[in-house]
């Protein structure tokens, strides 16, 4: 059975990685400067261990991930599946039917009605793709972007389905997609960590759980860059310490770490002098990365960086500057991208519009808008587009339904619903210019194409060169996968 | 229902018929007999995917009642009807969907006379005799009873210490190995410090043991740390990675359990106190189900709260309830079974002997789990309690006293007087017959039933009302103020908020029946059964016209005032009151009274809202030395509430009691059964809403059966099993944990699975020899930590033997020792205590250190509010740091602390650069290299004023940091490196002195030692605390 062929890639890679560590190290690793020693491409490569590359099952298309997670769940009828029959059948009530099987977190089933889009639909690109009024610089990807209106997931509340999306099943544990995919190919710099969060406003329902190497190793753990302060937590020497007093102390603690590997024989202190050394050019190299001032004012401003913000009241978008630290963590993907670094999330999470959606929703597709597409225009131009897969989505869609939770007056917002909702995805080998799937005539379920988050995990594995039923790790008596029982490669994505 | 299903069916419909045609020529033939004919059958054919060690589908066929129940899909045998049974259906291959049993490869497909005499003893009843079970006992080696095994011979007498010596011994002779060296004194304490407690070997202790070289100083050593009761922390921790706590409920919300510490303490002492690992099993299991179970054993079943709980808006609570429920059950499997149970959660478990029905009888144990947080002060918190609690009964035993005696002594004269001069007091209210009533805004009212009156019509802002009464005498009046469905709020007010204002009432008099005029009567006291806050009732009778008597916030009630004239007033032709009530609020808005009803009284003596109660009044109507006792009481206790002299002692005593001590607050999260069980059922594909057949609440076929304490078996019967003689796991699998902690692998590596697919154990015999000896020995966990510590396997040396890494890569014979890193909390306590800033108290609520201030806005709109604890709090363990599940302490985290969402057994050991940025620049982990330069600097003092150019002093300086930090010396070449490098720190440092302050911080060193100085040693401890070894056990 399937069994008998798993590669248990990273397991494998690790013991041999560390006997062949091993050996050089003991052949006189004590006489070579650390600088010497890492140098080598190949030398630093191999002393990586945990993080060492790694072969995919077969070629990929993408090396690299950029993942703009809207957490809280966006509209998709409002922003990427036009239903004008619902706009005709606005204020109807819903066949019951429809609604007995189902369970709502807060709309009360009685006295539901259909609610349509306020928004216009405009056609964009070649392909012709119809998206929202709010997305006109999106629009402008179009023929870059597959658009998947057909998404399904099986969780309705927020932290579930945050972990559906970002681990693969609705509980906690499991490691996240950037996790598994830094795990199978590891990574490509030795100066910075290979899988990144940057977020913008105020935090997810699921927080760090969103980005958690779950049971694999920390090595694994998306590392959050932060948005004010020092760029990595810790990253900076305590104030006193100068630049050569951090080298001298760094090459005491690995000259003391040396004498003890020469008598211990244990690889794991190669691994810590190689993590310290790593440590000390992260130092140098995490501060150069957020550093914009080498970039053009064309590129700042075609992401929008220094953009004014729009007047808003209260809490609305997820806090204070959300349009501009949200262009800039759009334009520090790319850099981190470009640097190497495997995985990239960008979290914004502010679209749980159960009221004022039209108000709240414009507010945030604007925000998203500009800087999410510069990204992937700006990819392009730089010839990375090809190599790097963009996705964006949220965890699950909102009701064709207005929301009539107790109390409320009116219905201005949308409940969760997980039958169906819209995400999109550009290169890495995705087939562009496309939109996959169709829901019903209010996007209440897929009539075609359904896509199941176990199957999109799938697809973003295939392009990433692993069979999803071979990339796993055993845990607790299983071979654990990203797709835990599920999922079927998308084949129409694939360009 | 899928489509697939729905074909299946009707092919079962079609095949029917035909099954039957054939089952009827049958009819006549002579009886099949199980053993003879079928059982043969099922062995050779069936018993390899359907017996005691495999089940698949979840069918089992050795077992009559196993085999009636049926597999996942349901029963298999229908009796008498055999085209309805499932059995036949497969072993004749007539559902083309299903296939045919046994499948291609698994085993020959039976003949045409076997399927007929299956299809006959079928139509026959299915005659299974019970006596006949072959029940093939499970070959798997975990579920085989412990047995001692006996020691093996071993050529090298000399080497071992212990019986476990023995069986390591003996295998690496087998392998021709010889063992590795005992380790250096100073790594052999240390290793013993961090694995028992988790913390350094304080530099005397070390000094002391690196010099004696007596034979016993480690025996000594032992039993000194396992005295400790830091032991507890160090293996409690090990606990709680098991239980997944946590303080904080995990999910979006993720709110505090700020109770949920008191369960930690429970296991730190019963850990402390080497409680018995039967006991320390059951009363987390059940303690809420012993006989007259104690608080400590309502916390200790705490151990089930600490599963997640998510209270996001919309969550279904059945769903959420369902999921512990799996949690907990899935958790008891990996921690006392060792088995992957929660695979069998959505289906029949695909290695193991555990079937998806199984799976829901183990989960009905935990079925019927109602959660409950109960008081439960701590030992100390109760015994400081009593004693402060004495010590405020003595302040207020003389107002007690004081009570006492004028109860004893002064009340009854003062009765007797009371009785002779104010006999009258006693009083009724009358409403009058004759009541009229009249406005001078145009209200207009109704007379109600109860003779109170409505307000209606017009409603102007300035209103009087007129009410005028005929009594024979009148020495007060009561308004009663009442609630109306009709008023806004039901009143009793008409304003909007269902207030009124009353700014004036004036009472006049005049002889009923005449012309006279109206005198008016002075209003000597008013009282209300409430007021308004600055809207007192006195105010109605004031001469202030813009202030007066309101009601708010108690609307939709009655409310009740009084008031007294100065004199009662009697006229013979009687008396004519008239009230004016006047409502001349000054908002400008209307605030007049809705309903009211006006009573009279005539008594003399001080009138009370409710008149004199009529117990009271008909005990006073009898001649006192006609009353009996109960009349009498009645009588004083009346008397009682008007004395005030009695009220004002007793307001004394009152005011002192408040002040008590308070019984502690401390609660704790705990379980109780709920009183109505609830039925069990498998969950289809693990899905709750999709509930398959019921099940029993019973234990696993292929282990021992959980006998009931009566009728029925519950968790507390479990908790029993689980702990019983006859069961083989749960002595195994702790003991191999024990193990595990102590050499890095278990002797069975999986040790979180002894199933099937778990690692066989690499010395079989010493793990039953330690099971065996747990059992034996009371459960006691010290006597095997004891075993295991004196034993020469465990102090030898844990280099690694290039000759052995490709033979035995992860030291699985065992010839060396196990080196690791120690675990994320114990990293920060390793810092803690070499710098002396380690809090040394054991247990209490979580503490919150120091942490970035943006880490907790990563959580949802802010849940997790992290303000930093004061004090030594800031630097107690790290066990003891508050573990809020969606942002858990960054330090811990980077050290791969588990998630603490699901039982883990084995943490995972990552080498990280985010683990070196934490070490050398964590704000937590600079302040431990300046305190740990202070105290190297303090601790070896100058003997003289100048330090400068002190070479002996700088030695022994070094020599004494190394010992704190490593408990050894440098070497030669480790102290010429250490010497350059202060050498160029200070140079540097000289040159910057500002950096050199900045280094040192805000505590001042010696002032013999120069900034410089200070600060290049503040270097070096930074230097040494990110050493390699400082945070690893050799």
């Amino acid at each position: 059975m399937q069994q008998i062929q798993t590669m248990k890639v990273r397991a494998a890679i690790e013991s041999q990685t560390r006997r062949e560590f091993f050996t050089s190290a003991a052949s006189g690793l004590g006489g070579l400067a650390l600088s010497q020693l890492f140098a080598d491409e190949g030398a630093g490569a191999q002393s990586r261990g945990a993080l060492a590359l790694a072969p995919s099952h077969f070629a990929p298309t993408a090396k690299r991930c950029i993942f703009i997670f809207l957490a809280g769940a966006p509209s998709h009828v409002d922003l990427y599946d036009p239903k004008p029959i619902l706009v005709e059948k606005n204020g109807e009530s819903l066949p019951q039917e429809l609604t007995d099987k189902v369970r709502f977190a807060f709309i009360k089933k009685e006295s539901a009605i259909l609610m349509g889009s306020k928004r216009k639909f405009h056609r964009y690109g070649e392909c012709q793709m119809e998206l929202c009024d709010l997305l006109p610089h999106i629009g402008s990807c179009a023929d870059d972007i597959a658009l998947v209106r057909s998404m399904h997931t099986d969780a309705f509340n927020h932290h579930p389905a945050q972990l559906m999306m970002t681990t693969g099943v609705p509980r906690f544990g499991r490691p996240s997609l950037g996790s598994w995919l830094t795990y199978g190919l590891g990574s490509e710099t030795n100066e910075l960590p290979s899988y990144v969060v940057l977020s913008a406003g105020r935090g997810s329902s699921g927080g760090v759980s969103n980005w958690t190497s779950g049971f694999l190793p920390s090595t694994y753990e998306g590392v959050v860059f932060r948005g004010e302060g020092e760029p990595v937590l810790n990253l900076n020497n305590p104030l006193g310490y100068d630049q050569r007093m951090q080298k001298d102390s760094l090459d005491l603690i690995n000259q003391l770490n040396r004498e003890r590997l020469e008598k211990q024989n244990d690889t794991e202190i190669a691994s810590r002098i190689n993590a310290y050394e790593l440590a000390f050019r992260m130092q140098q190299a995490a501060p150069e990365l957020t550093d914009l001032s080498s970039e053009t004012s064309a590129t700042l401003d075609l992401y929008g960086v220094t953009r004014s913000e729009p007047k808003k009241n209260s809490f609305r978008g997820g806090g204070a500057n959300v349009y501009q630290q949200f262009s800039k963590n759009c334009l520090l993907a790319r850099r981190l991208v470009e640097r190497g670094v495997r995985c990239v999330t960008l979290m914004h999470a502010s679209w749980d519009h159960h009221s004022n959606l039209d108000a709240e929703i414009s507010y945030n597709a604007r925000m998203l808008d500009q800087p999410a597409a510069a990204l992937v225009t700006d990819l392009k131009q730089r010839g990375l587009l090809d190599e790097t897969l963009v996705i964006c989505a949220g965890e699950f869609g909102r009701t064709p339904l207005g929301e009539n939770r107790g109390g409320n007056k009116q219905n201005t917002g949308r409940d969760h619903h997980p039958y169906a909702y819209s995400l999109w995805m550009a290169g890495g080998g995705i087939r562009g210019g496309q939109v996959v799937g169709k829901t019903d005539d209010i996007g209440w379920a897929p009539v075609e194409d359904a896509v199941h988050v176990n199957d999109f995990h799938a697809t973003i594995l295939h392009l990433f060169g692993f069979d999803h039923h071979r990339l796993v790790h055993p845990f607790k008596g299983l071979d654990v996968r990203l797709t835990d029982q599920g999922g079927k490669v998308v084949e129409k994505l694939i360009g | 229902m899928n489509k697939r299903h729905c074909l299946l069916t009707g092919i079962i419909i079609g095949f029917t018929a035909t099954l039957n045609v054939l089952a009827a020529s049958h009819e006549d033939e002579d009886q099949v007999d199980f053993v003879d004919s079928i059982q043969p059958i099922l062995k050779r054919s069936c018993y390899s995917c359907h017996a005691a060690d495999k089940q698949e589908g979840g069918l089992r066929l050795d077992h009559r009642d196993s085999a009636m129940i049926g597999g996942d899909s349901g029963p298999i045998v229908v009796k008498q009807r055999p085209a309805d049974s499932l059995m036949l259906q497969l072993i004749a291959g007539l559902d083309d969907d299903r296939g045919r049993m046994p499948p291609e490869g698994e085993g020959t497909p039976l003949t045409k006379q076997q399927i007929d005499l299956f299809r006959q003893w079928i139509q026959q009843g299915a005659n299974w005799p019970e006596t006949t079970d072959v029940v093939l006992p499970s070959s798997h080696w975990s579920f085989q009873p412990i047995q001692l095994p006996e020691l093996p011979t071993v050529k090298n007498k000399r080497w071992g210490r212990t019986a476990i010596d023995r069986f390591v011994l003996a295998g690496l002779e087998e392998r021709g190995v010889a063992p590795s060296p005992e380790a250096n004194r100073g790594t052999l304490l240390r290793r013993l410090y961090l694995d028992v407690l988790g913390l350094l070997p304080p530099p005397n202790v070390a000094r002391e043991f690196l010099a004696n070289t007596r034979e016993d100083a480690y025996r000594i050593a032992v039993e000194r740390v396992l005295a400790s009761n830091h032991y507890g922390e160090r293996w409690g921790r090990h606990w709680l990675d098991l239980a997944r706590y946590a303080d904080s409920d995990g999910y979006e919300k993720d709110r505090p359990r700020p109770h949920a510490w008191r369960y930690r303490d429970w296991v730190i002492n019963a850990l402390n106190a080497d409680m018995p690992f039967d006991q320390f099993t059951v009363e987390q299991l059940a303690g809420d189900l012993l006989p007259d179970a104690s608080v400590e054993m309502k916390v200790a079943t705490g151990f089930h709260r600490n599963t997640l709980h998510n209270t996001e808006g919309g969550t279904d609570k059945e769903e959420d309830r369902v999921k512990k429920t799996v949690d907990r059950t899935n958790t008891f499997g990996s921690i006392w079974m060792g088995l992957t149970v929660g695979c069998s959660q959505c289906h029949s478990h695909k290695y193991d002997p555990i079937s998806h029905r199984e799976y829901y009888q183990l989960y009905s144990f935990f079925n019927d789990i109602s959660e409950q947080d109960i008081a439960a002060p701590t030992v100390t918190e109760q015994l400081e309690f009593a004693e402060t609690e004495k010590e405020f009964q003595q302040s207020h035993q003389p107002f007690v006293v004081a009570v006492q005696q004028y109860t004893a002594n002064v009340l009854p004269m003062a009765l007797e007087n009371w009785l002779t001069t104010e006999r009258a007091s006693r009083h009724t209210w009358v409403v009058p017959p004759s009541v009229a009533v009249s406005s001078k805004h145009g209200t207009t009212f109704k007379k109600l039933a109860d003779a109170s009156w409505l307000a209606e019509g017009p409603n102007e802002s300035s209103e009087i009302y007129t009410i005028t009464v005929d009594m024979p005498s009148i020495s007060g009046f009561r308004l009663e103020v009442l609630p109306d469905d009709s008023l806004p709020v039901k009143g009793p007010g008409r304003a909007d908020n269902g207030n009124f204002v009353l700014t004036m009432v004036t009472a006049e008099v005049r002889r009923a029946g005449t012309e006279d005029e109206f005198q008016k009567v002075l209003i000597a006291r008013t009282q209300a059964d409430f007021s308004q806050q600055n809207w007192q009732v006195e105010k109605s009778v004031n001469t202030n016209v813009d202030d007066g008597w309101a009601v708010s916030p108690q609307f939709g009630k009655s409310h009740q005032a009084l008031f007294q004239f100065a004199n009662g007033i009697q006229f013979a032709e009687g008396v004519e009151l008239r009230i004016q009530l006047e409502q001349k609020y000054a908002s400008g808005r209307a605030h007049n009274i809705g309903r009211f009803r006006i009573s009279t009284s005539e008594n003399d003596g001080e009138l009370t809202l409710q008149g004199t109660p009529a117990n009271v009044g008909s005990a006073l109507a009898i001649q006192s030395s006609e009353r009996n006792a109960k009349q009498q009481q009645v009588i004083m206790e009346y008397f009682k509430t008007h004395n005030t002299e009695y009220l004002a002692v007793v307001k004394a005593e009152r005011e002192h009691a408040a002040q008590a001590p308070k019984a502690p607050a401390t609660k704790a999260q705990s379980v109780v059964e709920i009183s109505t069980p609830r039925q069990g059922y498998i969950h289809l594909r693990g899905n709750f809403l999709t509930p398959g057949s019921a099940v029993e609440t019973s234990g696993f076929m292929v282990l021992p059966p959980v006998k009931p304490r009566e009728e029925q078996v519950d968790r507390l019967d479990l908790a029993q099993w689980t702990v019983s003689e006859d069961n083989p796991l749960t002595a195994r699998v702790t003991i191999n944990r024990i193990w595990q902690r102590y050499f890095g692998v278990g002797l069975v590596a999986t040790s979180d699975d002894f199933g099937k697919q778990g690692e066989l154990p690499s010395h079989s015999d010493l793990l039953d020899w330690l099971a065996h000896e747990f059992r034996s020995q009371g459960w006691s966990l010290k006597h095997i930590h004891r075993l295991i510590l004196t034993s020469s396997v465990y102090r030898q040396a844990s280099a690694t033997r290039s000759e052995l890494t490709e033979s035995d890569p992860d030291n699985r014979w065992l010839a060396r020792q196990h080196r690791a890193r120690v675990e994320a909390e114990i990293v920060r306590d390793l810092a803690l205590d070499a710098s002396a800033l380690l809090s040394h108290r054991v247990g209490g609520p979580s503490v919150k250190p120091p942490q970035p201030s943006e880490y907790a806005s990563l959580t949802y709109a802010n849940s997790a509010q992290w303000s930093t604890s004061s004090g030594d709090d800031k630097y107690r363990r790290g066990l003891y740091t508050f573990f809020q599940r969606t942002s858990p302490y960054p330090m811990l985290m980077a050290f791969d602390s588990p998630d603490s969402t699901q039982c883990v057994t084995q943490r995972s050991h990552s080498n990280t650069p985010l683990q070196a940025l934490t070490l050398w620049n964590d704000r937590v982990f600079h302040e431990c290299a300046q305190r740990l330069a202070l105290r190297v600097l303090t601790e070896v003092p100058s003997d003289n004023s100048s330090e400068k150019g002190n070479e002996v002093l700088r030695r022994t300086r070094i020599k004494y940091l190394f010992l704190t930090c490593l408990s050894r010396y440098p070497t030669d070449s480790e102290y010429l490196s250490v010497v350059k490098y202060l050498d160029s720190q200070l140079s540097q440092l000289t040159e910057n002195p500002k950096n050199a302050e900045t280094i040192i911080g805000e505590r001042p060193f010696p002032q013999v030692v120069a900034t410089p100085t200070a600060a290049a040693w503040v270097a070096l401890g930074r230097v040494v605390l990110n050493l390699d070894e400082f945070i690893t056990k050799e």
